[in-house]
């Protein structure tokens, strides 16, 4: 029968040490003699620093260090940002704010100490002299022109512009019958993983190395910049990454406390740890989402597009950190969906504001533009008389057009749909959330007084970016399997899935194979888990390292067993004469003989391993639909999600249940972002929301059961023919929640156009549309 | 609270508890006594997870909302960050660490192991102590009973489904 375990839903090989509590985040390291390092934020949006006095904190027992950025020198190096476009201006975050702090939580100073208590006790005692100045926060007015400026080199606060267009736009507004437009916005909202940020660091006193624990998504890209920055040599630094209490993609990023943690530990030569709180981490994680888009449709009568033209200004916040323009980008090349746009330009402006600096979360720009482009369409529909539905299959790609050239490329890859059938799954959502009598069950309940609504999204999504990923499969001298990986997983059961895939090329039990991530002291290259790459990328690295193996394996079998290679089968954890059972040799017998000094063929290197990079700029994208519906009380304007639908495609699946786990939490965080999530920041600057009092994300009651179904339109981008899905659920979820919120109130007059749809903004919008209402 | 002990250690003395009031206190963790002194301010799962090296109970924010640090004390679920080391002074504590017994994984944490009731596991000890609690004296709850107990625990990766299909598991297969 022989070990076959992907597409099955095994279970995680990851979770029993993290049921009995055993898990180690990097806030449970312990290390002997570590210092607590705490971070003085600035309290004022935009303001000049005219002194910054740390002498009473380093006076005060238990302090070991202290220093603001006036100690860095002016050389400070700068967090360098990594897509540098033609119009891009650079918008540089030092770690310690100079001269200027521009958001509410820039790092100004730093105190280290015995403990946290006594670190945070020391920050009470810098005195800083600010001279406030304007703020702006709002990043349309942010690029009028007499906005306050934020950085030099960029007086118009424009920090890049990026255009994205193909086919003749112009032509296809002017021959279009019909012209829908729409302001769409997205509001300010972003990860939030349970476990905040934290960073521990010490220099190896007899190596010099300087070992960074920290809780990030990507080690090596960390590694990099940080070595850069501190200016030494990338071997002198090792970035190791521990488990991951959720990353969500705002721990893809790099931040102030990534350097000053590792600068201050080899600067007093003992360790030193910071674990954020939960309020710096409102104030100071990587923002995101926030987006506004002036969208227009250029249709015929018929529903057919012609063209499609939109501008958005995405709030980037204060800084550009390392992928600052990715949201903007994503949100360029992906407005036309899996649709047919025949014409199509983006304006994509990247704005800067007195807010934290913004950067990837979970869909990356591809939720906003679904947002934009969805909600157009019910609205588009709604003024043609076509029905929704009718309006998306006119206009969805078949797969006989497949692979469709967009001939759009975003800073991470070509937007080229491989594979799908978009009509097959639209109509397989329809069917499962029974919407062929939905219009019946709306009128019903609106006779009854009560508002239904059903929403529909389709979503793709880019997985699986470039420009490579590293694996290592290594069997060892007593057969046992072990992967070494550049992924660096916050949960999703990346370890399983590898497992999985490098069991069925060596036949040998999921549950033997030990996976080892984000450590890079132990792989030279690697990219990390952000991007839904993990299959697509870390996956096909494993099966080519272990394919690898495997070829040299049953070369060395054969020399043990006096065959030829072609005769030898490998099955159950050995290598056996076809045809000749006890002629047999397992794991442990080959992998002994690869010892240096075993017994092997002349001119065969020792060793049983092999690294591998998968090099591939060829994005896979996946897609789903999701069809959401919700009842809003007509008093308080309180949405309750009652059902959830969603057909995913995204090609073959290694490991189902984890797959699905994905969606259902994405589909959870897409419903925060319609619903309820929002980083509110008041005209002065000042951040409203520090608490999850204040910032709400779903709880048990808010998220209802999702029920799932799978096409799998295997991608030829890959040996395994798998996408990548993580960020699908979010994506989706936020749209097709919104849609249907829309559709439960929209007969009423009211013109739902941003998010989040709180009671509040719905109860506003109901008592709007009452009020305008004909007599 | 019953002080046993109390020391006002000298502000000029440096270290880390310069200033602050210690209090000692005896406190029964996952069945062991532990008697030491503790600084007043220290909250009971810094107490839990530094002084005692219980680094199972989390902190996810530190203002009782999202959960993570969910303990029992005296058998009743508490946040570990809402209360202070010295208020657990002459009670019991119970820990995610106590529920396994040896290589024996409980009928919960089983339950969330078959039915993928976590992903990064940040929140999973916090919701399987609330779990615990609802279920150790009832058979049978209802979803809306399972998803109303959970409701005071954030889980930000699994949007709570396998959670609640992995307590609705457990309620059938703990004998109690």
């Amino acid at each position: 029968m022989g070990v076959q375990t992907v597409g099955a839903s095994v279970r995680r090989t990851e979770d029993p040490r993290l049921l009995r509590g055993e898990g180690a985040y990097v806030d449970d390291l312990r290390i002997p003699g570590v210092l607590h390092m705490a971070v003085l934020r600035s309290p004022e949006a935009h303001a000049r620093i005219r002194s910054v006095d740390v002498g009473p904190a380093r006076a005060l027992a238990g302090v070991v260090d202290a220093f603001s950025a006036a100690e860095l020198g002016r050389d400070q190096p700068a967090i360098p940002a990594l897509f540098a476009v033609e119009s891009f201006r650079p918008a540089p975050q030092y770690p310690l704010a100079v001269d200027t702090v521009r958001y509410v939580g820039d790092p100004v100073a730093v105190v280290v100490a015995e403990s946290r208590h006594v670190a945070e006790d020391a920050l009470e005692l810098i005195e800083v002299d600010y001279e406030p100045l304007e703020a702006v926060v709002d990043a349309s007015a942010a690029i009028q022109p007499g906005a306050p400026v934020l950085h030099d080199d960029a007086p118009d606060n424009v920090a890049a512009t990026m255009v994205y267009e193909s086919g003749d736009v112009e032509a296809a507004f002017a021959g279009a019958d019909r012209v829908v437009r729409e302001r769409l916005d997205v509001q300010r909202y972003t990860g939030i993983p349970l476990e905040t940020r934290g960073v521990v660091a010490h220099r190896d006193p007899v190596t010099g190395e300087l070992t960074v624990w920290a809780s990030t998504q990507w080690p090596h890209t960390m590694r990099t910049i940080l070595a850069g920055m501190l200016g030494v040599p990338a071997r002198a630094v090792r970035v190791v990454t521990p488990d991951i209490g959720g990353g969500f993609g705002v721990k893809a990023d790099f931040s102030p406390e990534d350097f000053l943690v590792p600068y201050v530990a080899g600067r007093i030569g003992r360790p030193v740890k910071w674990i954020e709180d939960r309020n710096e981490h409102f104030l100071a994680i990587a923002h995101s989402r926030e987006q506004i888009h002036e969208v227009e449709l250029a249709l015929r009568d018929d529903g057919a597009i012609l063209g499609l033209r939109a501008r958005h200004i995405t709030d980037c916040g204060a800084y550009q950190r390392p992928l600052g323009l990715v949201n903007a980008s994503l949100a360029g090349t992906s407005l036309g969906g899996v649709y047919r746009v025949p014409a199509y330009r983006v304006e994509a402006v990247c704005a800067s504001t007195n807010k934290a600096p913004a950067s990837p979360y979970r869909g990356a720009g591809v939720p906003e533009a679904t947002f934009a482009r969805e909600r157009l369409f019910d609205i588009a529909a709604r003024e043609l008389g076509i029905d929704r539905v009718e309006l998306r299959r006119r206009n969805l790609l078949t797969p006989d057009e497949l692979p469709h050239d967009t001939g759009l490329v975003s800073l991470e890859a070509a937007v080229v749909l491989d594979s799908g059938d978009f009509p097959a799954a639209l109509d397989r959502a329809l069917e499962m959330a029974g919407y062929a009598d939905f219009s019946a069950r709306q009128q019903a309940a609106r006779d009854e007084g009560r508002l239904i609504g059903l929403g529909i999204c389709v979503y793709h999504q880019v997985t699986g970016t470039g420009p490579f990923e590293g694996g290592s499969v290594r069997v060892d001298p007593t057969g046992e399997v072990t992967i070494t990986s550049g992924a660096a997983p916050q949960g999703q059961g990346t370890a399983t899935m590898l497992a999985q895939i490098a069991a069925d090329e060596l036949q040998v039990p999921h549950e033997s194979i030990k996976v080892v991530f984000g450590d890079t002291g132990r792989l030279p290259f690697g990219m990390g888990t952000y991007a839904s790459r993990n299959a697509v990328m870390a996956g096909t690295s494993v099966v080519m390292a272990a394919r690898q193996v495997r070829d040299k394996a049953r070369e060395l079998a054969a020399h043990l067993l006096e065959a030829d290679p072609a005769d030898l089968e490998l099955e159950d954890g050995a290598f056996t004469v076809r045809g000749v059972p006890t002629s047999r040799v397992g794991w442990a017998g080959v992998a002994a003989a690869a010892t240096p000094g075993g017994n092997r063929p002349a001119g065969m290197e020792p060793d049983l391993e092999a690294v591998q990079y998968f090099e591939n700029m060829a994005a896979p994208y996946s897609y789903g639909i999701h069809v959401a519906e919700v009842e809003v009380d007509p008093h308080t304007g309180y949405t309750t999600v009652t059902r959830y639908v969603v057909v995913n495609d995204a090609g073959r699946i290694v490991n189902p249940r984890n797959a699905e786990g994905q969606i259902v939490g994405g589909v959870a965080q897409g419903l925060g972002g319609a619903l309820m999530e929002e980083l509110v920041y008041a005209p002065d600057g000042q951040p409203q929301t520090t608490s999850f009092l204040d910032y709400l994300v779903p709880g048990s009651l808010d998220v209802p059961d999702v029920e799932i179904a799978h096409l799998a339109s295997t991608t030829p981008l890959n040996p395994l023919g798998v996408k990548g899905m993580g960020e699908g659920g979010a994506i989706g979820a936020h749209t097709a929640v919104a849609n249907a919120v829309a559709d439960a109130i929209e007969h009423l007059g009211c013109r739902v156009t941003r998010t989040p749809l709180t009671p509040a903004a719905v109860w506003e919008l109901l008592r709007s549309a009452t009020a305008g209402a004909p007599a | 609270m019953d002080v046993q002990q109390e020391s006002v250690v000298d502000p000029a003395a440096a270290g880390p508890a310069a200033g602050v009031q210690e209090v000692t206190i005896r406190v029964t963790v996952n069945g062991a006594v532990h008697e030491r002194p503790v600084p007043v301010r220290t909250s009971l799962v810094d107490f839990l997870r530094e002084d005692l090296g219980l680094t199972g109970s989390h902190v996810g924010c530190e203002h009782g909302v999202c959960g993570a640090c969910t303990v029992l004390l005296d058998a009743e679920p508490v946040r570990g960050c809402l209360l202070f080391a010295v208020q657990a002074d002459g009670h019991e504590v119970t820990t995610v660490e106590a529920l396994a017994t040896g290589d024996e994984l409980h009928p919960l944490q089983q339950a969330f192991w078959e039915h993928h009731g976590l992903q990064c596991g940040f929140c999973t000890p916090g919701i399987l102590l609330t779990a615990y609690d609802l279920l150790r004296e009832r058979h049978g709850v209802s979803e809306a009973e399972i998803r109303e107990a959970l409701s005071g625990n954030l889980c930000r990766c699994t949007g709570y489904q396998g959670i609640v299909r992995s307590i609705q598991a457990a309620d059938e297969s703990w004998e109690r």
